[in-house]
């Protein structure tokens, strides 16, 4: 390599870290604007000009938030609805996904082309379905409720049937001559040699159903049965909205997903290209 | 131990048919080597023997046992893969040990199996280790003792050596030799590779095409193949084949080369006229006399304790011979040569054998 080549290449690399650095800036800025203002006192935040930083530093609208509102008992459902919504996606999806991939029965094909298909539906079409079907089951305002219509996920099954297939087929036979029956050959066989999919999947998953507005919005009413990203709308009253009030409560829902995206960062990125490369 | 039988079995992949009314039988204790090129149906003659593979008609047994309709599992035979599928999360142990938790065996059995085969295979210091943390060799051992601790009535080998490098291939086939004779278990093993075949097999199924050309010792396979395929196939450097036209009846039978030189013979072919002249390398000698035919020596290969000469008679035919290993030919030599007649074989056009006799 030459000087001059090295050199261009520095710089087109300089050029090229700087552009990321804006994006990332563009990027965060709202999440720290939004930080920010929720440790201003209410009259500074509705000041017309930009402040990077609060004048008083106050911590009373958190105090607000975790004193004056059910967000305990809001945290408890998204917990509980989240985590029902990830272990029922990714146990059926594995499942479905094994039963496609390796065994043969008649309709298999157009099952999975069913399930490809289903994929073209997005949810929001199907509410109005959903929430007649929930009701007439008496299920709003309950967890079951919330979590039911979640759970139509095909990309975890495709997921999981793309990595199946690629289970050379030799271990699939080894098994069955080693006497072990299918759910043996999908648990000791296929699931610990694609542990990495359902740690992604399930991180997903759960940030996904943790982040869910709609469908939760529409399927409770009552105040003790929301979940945390339908109760933060509640953190006003009668004489009106408080911004900072509504930022606190968005930065504690915003939370634990922030915590888990930071412990599980490298299967998070994982599972995203994974779901994406499939999507195409 | 067991013997297994085959009557008749076929098999069809969609609508090509691979496997046609094969019959055969492997003694108990036996190990019998299948023998093939690639795509002969050696894979898959073998897989419908472990289950893996379905038999659309004809008859398994095992041990005595009609095995055609079993799962793989129930059949008591157990399959040594080419690419060893030894479960990457688990240890060796638990490789081992996974066939024998399947049946539910107790614990301590299972312990003494897999210390039993790791002691066999002398790998004792290996069976707390992953596979990834393995030598291929060690690999495959491993994968030999997955076989060994089921006690199977038969052990099924499909090209376990494929993977390895030359010299580790010739000492784990003599290991599994040794093995053969230490337990005296009944042996399925799949080679395209005839030298294999020939040092391992008590008797060797030779297959083309997917269908049997012959079954026999290693001896009687190379000694009197029974065809011009089988002939063709094993032995290296392989046999000679001359065009030959067949004169004379009876026990006085002349064979006409192409380039003009007779050879009388003592095999009886049916009629006179146009068959193949096959014979070895071995067989054909470079002599200081007259000898049976001659030609220019093309190229000198010197391989120590013989040597190969490539020779091309004056019509033009080529054909190997050999000479002492201290032979001092220079290609450009004239040479003599002559035919051991006592192991020449003659090939009719539909590729059957007649032997010297
Ligand atoms: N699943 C299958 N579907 C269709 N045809 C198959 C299938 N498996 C094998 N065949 C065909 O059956 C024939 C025999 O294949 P087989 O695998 O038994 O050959 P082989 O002798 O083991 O060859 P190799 O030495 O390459 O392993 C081949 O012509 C092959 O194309
Ligand atoms: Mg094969």
């Amino acid at each position: 390599m030459t000087p001059q080549t090295a050199k261009r290449i520095n710089i087109a690399g300089l050029a090229i870290t700087l552009f990321t650095l804006f994006c990332a800036i563009i990027w965060a800025f709202p999440i720290y604007w939004g930080i920010i203002s929720s440790l201003k006192p209410e009259d500074e935040v509705i000041r017309p000009y930009i402040e990077l930083w609060p004048d008083t530093l106050t911590f009373q609208h958190y105090w607000f938030a975790l004193t004056e509102t059910q967000i305990g008992k809001w945290y408890i459902n998204s917990i509980a609805t989240a985590v029902g919504v990830t272990i029922l996606t990714v146990s059926t999806s594995m499942f479905v996904g094994y039963a496609i991939s390796q065994l043969r029965f008649p309709l298999r094909q157009p099952l999975y082309w069913l399930i490809l298909a289903s994929f073209m539906v997005p949810t929001q079409t199907l509410i109005i379905n959903h929430f007649v079907l929930i009701a007439n089951m008496g299920l709003l305002n309950t967890w079951a409720g919330i979590i039911l219509p979640q759970l139509i996920h095909p990309v975890a099954i495709i997921v999981y049937k793309q990595f199946f297939d690629q289970v050379p087929r030799d271990f699939r036979e080894a098994a069955v001559m080693d006497n072990a029956g299918e759910f043996r050959v999908l648990f000791k066989v296929y699931m610990p040699m694609n542990w990495g999919v359902t740690t992604a999947l399930s991180i997903v998953t759960f940030i996904w159903s943790w982040n869910a507005f709609l469908w939760p919005f529409l399927a409770v009413t009552k105040t003790e049965m929301m979940t945390i990203t339908v109760g933060i709308t509640q953190v006003n009253d009668a004489f009106g909205v408080y911004y900072a009030r509504q930022l606190s409560a968005a930065v504690l829902a915003g939370f634990p997903v922030a915590l888990a995206y930071l412990l599980f960062q490298r299967r998070v990125t994982q599972a995203i290209t994974l779901s994406a490369g499939i999507k195409g | 131990m067991a013997e297994i039988s085959l009557n008749n079995v076929s098999k069809s992949f969609g609508s090509v048919n691979v496997i046609n009314d094969v019959s055969l039988t492997v003694d108990a204790g036996e190990l019998l080597v299948f023998l093939g090129p690639s795509g002969s149906g050696k894979s898959t003659l073998l897989r419908m023997i472990a289950g893996l593979e379905t038999i659309d008609s004809g008859t398994l047994t095992i041990g005595g046992v009609e095995s055609q309709n079993l799962a793989p599992g129930q059949r008591n035979v157990a399959m040594v893969f080419q690419n060893y599928a030894l479960y990457p999360h688990m240890t060796v142990r638990d490789n081992m040990a996974f066939g024998l938790k399947n049946i539910k065996l107790p614990a301590s059995e299972i312990d003494k199996r897999v210390a039993d085969a790791a002691r066999i295979l002398e790998m004792e210091s290996l069976l707390d280790r992953r596979p990834s943390q393995l030598s291929g060799g060690q690999r495959q051992r491993v994968a030999i003792g997955r076989a060994i601790v089921k006690e199977p009535a038969a052990f099924l080998f499909d090209e376990p050596l494929s993977n390895l490098d030359a010299a580790l291939r010739v000492r784990t086939r003599v290991e599994i030799s040794e093995l053969h004779q230490r337990i005296k278990s009944t042996m399925i093993y799949v080679t395209h590779d005839q030298t294999e075949a020939m040092t391992l097999g008590d008797r060797i199924v030779v297959l083309n095409d997917c269908k049997i050309e012959q079954i026999g010792t290693p001896m009687d396979v190379y000694t009197y193949p029974a065809s011009r395929f089988v002939a063709g196939f094993i032995g290296s450097p392989a046999m000679n084949f001359l065009k030959v036209e067949m004169s004379g009846s009876g026990d006085s039978m002349v064979a006409t080369l192409g380039d003009g030189s007779r050879v009388s013979l003592t095999i009886t072919v049916p009629g006179s006229g146009q068959y193949e002249l096959g014979i070895r390398p071995e067989a054909v000698r470079v002599t200081d006399g007259k000898g049976d035919t001659s030609g220019t020596a093309k190229v000198v290969e010197h391989l120590g304790d013989r040597t190969l000469v490539y020779v091309a008679l004056k019509d033009g035919t080529q054909i190997t011979a050999q000479d002492t290993g201290r032979s001092t030919l220079v290609a450009g030599d004239q040479v003599n040569l002559t035919f051991d007649t006592s192991q020449l074989h003659l090939f009719d056009e539909s590729g059957k054998a007649y032997h010297s006799h």
